[in-house]
């Protein structure tokens, strides 16, 4: 069996970081070649180094055989790589054809020939069995088949290594299963797919050999046959993990959080929500599933008090809290993990302590008359670290300092940490490694179990079916369907995300 | 200073502490040694030309000048600096002032009564009248979605006008041929502090309202607060912070600075109102530079706004010494900037080279300030 790639010895130091420490990686032609890692396992300077976005200090690549040193993607991209981003890199406004041919349109005297490149890319996409219509204009498309345009722009230039990085972060169960074909497809047809990903299911689903990075070397290399999830998170972790966790029923208690015929406004004027009525109890997660941009960004922002309520009525423990403030809501009992943790729920540029400190500034404890009481707000801060076990430097030093995940735990703690009645979770688990996922669940799941009520917004099913006591889902602005996550598996949930009981029903 | 509970008052970078690796310093070596290159490449002597304008700024009565040049400079970059850590970038410091310069020399010529009530009575009006002209740009950004970085720059040429107005045809003081107000009766001027040859008391006003404001920053929820919406604005909404009704007072306490400093010009240095004097003295532009060199930090912004007073009153001494224009002095202010400005390139360039470090990390500190 022939090597379409193979790593020997990749060594990247940056300073006060080994990120790859003598990575050695054989990928077979023809494979279906996995890679994970937690995040900062090193997976994506490996990656860069490949692609000739900066040097390695040691080790060597070799492409079919070859040694190779790219300077630049482009080099790469000649050499046979082609690499499908997490983040699609293509023009809204142009065709599908247009975007896969740029930059190698095909030309008739001098000119370029569109419709030539409409025909080719056709005919590539029917090949792999890719459904894309190369004339359908980009920005009008759901974000699975912007992917397989992101593929087809990798296949035009015949690749014969495609890389795949994360791909499945934004899909549905649906798009994902048909990704899966499309990869096994491009398998049969001869080429090498690496596949990036930090999910265990997917490296079972769809791999033929995984390969596992942890703080930058390569700790096993596994035939996927020969694994299973367990042994492949017990590489990645460095110790046991026990994936198969479910929250316990439990009894629910009064309603805390009532949402009654809510309409809220979105971007361009458009009802985003429409008519939403929903009950959190006490002792109960309720998980809202939904594919991003069905309305949760804006059912949430207007629980929170980001966004104005025009229609309908919010109440917490019974109180009317529709047009409260912001700071009102919150000292009623209203915690809040937001998506967007870097732009929304931290400040880079501020301290550890001071990012720990907002939101409660006005609390009693943390001042008197408007000026802070200077050591009880050291000491919060210091108590919430140690007790999240949030790993940083002096509490005065920036924020941004921290790792994703311990960013995530700083934003966590400052939130859980007074006793709120009511937290809203939004993606509370995004983006952060498999340590700090299990200890979000847990505090969650203790949360729950006090007496807490959580409503929580995940795009990830597991994690909507791991934590949920009831699960709404959404669609287009609607909460579509009531579910108990008991009975239900993740193919029924998407089959409501993706309207398709509506269309169901319409014939 | 001692431990930092909170946010050193203007942030990362800034503190007193961290001046020797602070990009400030860097600036003033870089923009010291270009303006040496300049003088001698026009053939003077940089070595002389230096220590004439180091001498005229801090010997003889050139440290009195420059202590009191330095009042208007620091109060007005105290102005724009609690504005601009709070991200309201308020560009109407010179309207404020000529405003509630105005208004207090107003006061100051027509309120009878002694010195002791009348000046405090006529800074009073004069920052009372800065807040209210500082207030239409904030409820208009507020309220009607204007940016105040438009209309308060805009709103310095109307005050400029209804100032003007009032001077020429409700004020004119016609026993002399300027276009001025009467002068301020002697017991309405602002004292001196017999030292160096005297300076206004405003020089401890202004000290003053440097320490209120460096603890307020560092010390008060309101300080935090003004902070966080200035950093990240989002943050500051989602933590339940009311940036708007924020912006409005902040514009307020901006303005009434201003207006006070325009009042001390009038009390304290000139003792009348001359109309358009303020405006080409650019005091609220170096004060503006004197922020932006001083990160916004108060201490720093003392030390910054003493620098640049000594430069202008030393680049005169220069030009009269060394024959070396004094417009040497506004090079060297403006290589300063310049080099402050560029660190924000050095950052860009730094981050850029490092993405991918380690992924999942956020960029490094010390960009988007102001």
């Amino acid at each position: 069996m022939s090597l379409a790639l193979e790593f020997r010895g990749i060594t990247k130091r940056f300073p006060g970081v080994l990120a790859n420490d003598a990575i050695d990686m054989k990928v077979e032609a023809g494979h279906i070649h996995a890679v994970v890692g937690e995040n900062g396992a090193g997976k994506t300077t490996l990656m860069s180094i490949l692609f000739g976005l900066y040097p390695a200090d040691a080790g060597e690549i070799l492409v079919s055989g070859e040694r190779v040193r790219f300077t630049s993607a482009l080099e790469a991209i000649r050499a046979g790589l082609g690499m499908v981003h997490q983040a699609f890199r293509l023009f809204p406004t142009l065709s599908v054809a247009d975007n896969v041919v740029f930059r190698d349109e095909p030309t008739r005297r001098g000119m370029i020939d569109r419709a030539a490149g409409a025909e080719g890319v056709g005919a590539l996409a029917e090949r792999y069995g890719l459904a894309v219509d190369p004339r359908a204009v980009v920005e009008t498309l759901p974000v699975g088949v912007l992917q397989r345009v992101e593929i087809l722009k990798a296949l035009y230039r015949d690749a014969r290594i495609l890389i795949l990085d994360e791909p499945t972060a934004v899909l549905t169960p649906q798009e994902r299963d048909k990704l899966f074909e499309v990869i096994r497809r491009l398998r049969d047809a001869g080429r090498t797919i690496l596949f990036i990903t930090h999910k265990l299911g997917e490296v079972m689903a769809v791999s033929d050999r995984v390969t596992v990075l942890r703080d930058g070397r390569s700790v096993a290399d596994l035939v996927t046959a020969e694994t299973n999830p367990t042994e492949i998170a017990r590489y990645m972790t460095g110790r046991q993990v026990d994936l198969d966790r479910r929250a316990p029923a439990h009894e629910a208690g009064g309603a805390v959080l009532t949402v009654t015929d809510l309409t809220v406004t979105g971007q361009h004027g458009r009802a985003a929500v429409k008519n939403v009525s929903l009950e959190v109890r006490a002792g109960e997660i309720v998980g809202v599933a939904g594919i991003a941009g069905n309305g949760q960004s804006e059912l949430i922002e207007a629980v929170t008090g980001l966004r104005d309520v025009p229609d309908g009525s919010i109440h917490l423990h019974g109180n009317d809290i529709s047009t409260s403030e912001v700071l009102t809501r919150r000292l009623a009992g209203m915690a809040y993990i937001p998506e967007d943790r870097h732009g929304v729920g931290t400040s880079h540029l501020a301290t550890v302590s001071n990012n720990l400190l907002l939101g409660h500034q006005r609390r009693d404890g943390f001042q008197s008359k408007g000026w802070f009481d200077r050591k009880a707000v050291r000491h919060h801060a210091r108590r919430l670290i140690e007790t999240y076990g949030i790993r940083s430097g002096p509490i005065n030093s920036p924020v941004s300092t921290l790792s994703g995940g311990n960013l995530q735990k700083v934003v966590v703690a400052r939130e859980m940490s007074h006793g709120a009645p009511l937290l809203i979770a939004e993606q509370p688990t995004r983006g952060v490694d498999i340590a700090a996922i299990e200890f979000i669940h847990d505090r969650l799941i203790t949360f729950r179990d006090d007496g807490g009520a959580v409503l929580l917004v995940s795009a990830e099913l597991s994690e909507i079916r791991a934590l949920s006591t009831r699960i709404l889902v959404m669609f287009d602005g609607r909460i579509v369907a009531e579910l108990d996550p008991a009975e239900v598996d993740e193919a029924a949930i998407g089959y409501y995300m993706t309207g398709a009981h509506e269309e169901a029903l319409s014939g | 200073m001692a431990e930092q509970p909170l946010d050193a008052p203007a942030g990362v970078g800034s503190k007193i502490g961290n001046v020797a690796g602070h990009p400030a310093l860097f600036s003033l070596i870089f923009a010291f040694a270009l303006g040496w290159a300049i003088v001698w490449l026009t053939g003077g002597d940089p070595w002389f030309a230096y220590r004439e304008m180091f001498d005229g700024a801090v010997t003889g009565s050139g440290l009195r000048n420059t202590l009191s040049r330095a009042i208007p400079i620091v109060g007005m970059a105290l102005a724009v600096s609690v504005a601009f850590r709070s991200g309201v970038i308020n560009l109407g410091g010179e309207g404020q002032m000529v405003v509630g310069g105005l208004a207090g020399t107003v006061v100051a010529i027509y309120m009878p009564g002694p010195g002791q009530l009348v000046i405090p009575v006529a800074m009073v009006v004069g920052g009372l009248a800065g807040a209210l002209w500082a207030l239409l740009p904030a409820l208009g950004q507020t309220r009607l979605r204007l940016p105040i970085l438009i209309t308060s720059l805009l709103l310095n040429y109307v005050a400029r006008a209804i100032t003007g107005y009032l001077v020429r045809f409700r004020l004119l003081d016609d026993s002399v041929t300027l276009t001025s107000t009467e002068q301020v009766p002697a017991t309405a001027r602002m004292p001196k502090i017999p030292v160096f040859g005297g300076v206004s008391y405003s020089l401890l006003l202004v000290v003053v309202l440097v320490i209120v404001i460096w603890v307020v920053y560092g010390r008060s929820v309101s300080g935090y607060e003004t902070r966080m919406a200035g950093l990240n604005g989002r943050f500051a909404r989602y933590g339940g912070i009311q940036v708007e009704r924020q912006t409005v007072y902040v514009m307020a306490v901006a303005g009434a600075i201003g207006g006070v400093i325009g009042t001390h010009m009038i009390l304290g240095d000139a003792y009348r109102y001359i109309d358009g004097e303020l405006v080409l003295s650019g005091l609220a532009w170096t004060g503006l530079l004197v922020a932006l060199l001083a990160n916004n930090h108060p201490l720093l912004i003392l030390a910054a706004g003493l620098l640049f007073s000594g430069l202008q009153i030393g680049g005169l001494a220069m030009q009269r010494n060394a024959d070396v224009s004094w417009r040497l002095a506004q090079v060297l202010q403006a290589l300063v900037i310049v080099a402050v400005a560029s660190r924000l390139t050095f950052t860009w360039f730094k981050r850029r080279t490092d993405r991918g470090v380690t992924p999942g990390e956020v960029e490094p500190a010390g960009v988007g300030e102001v």
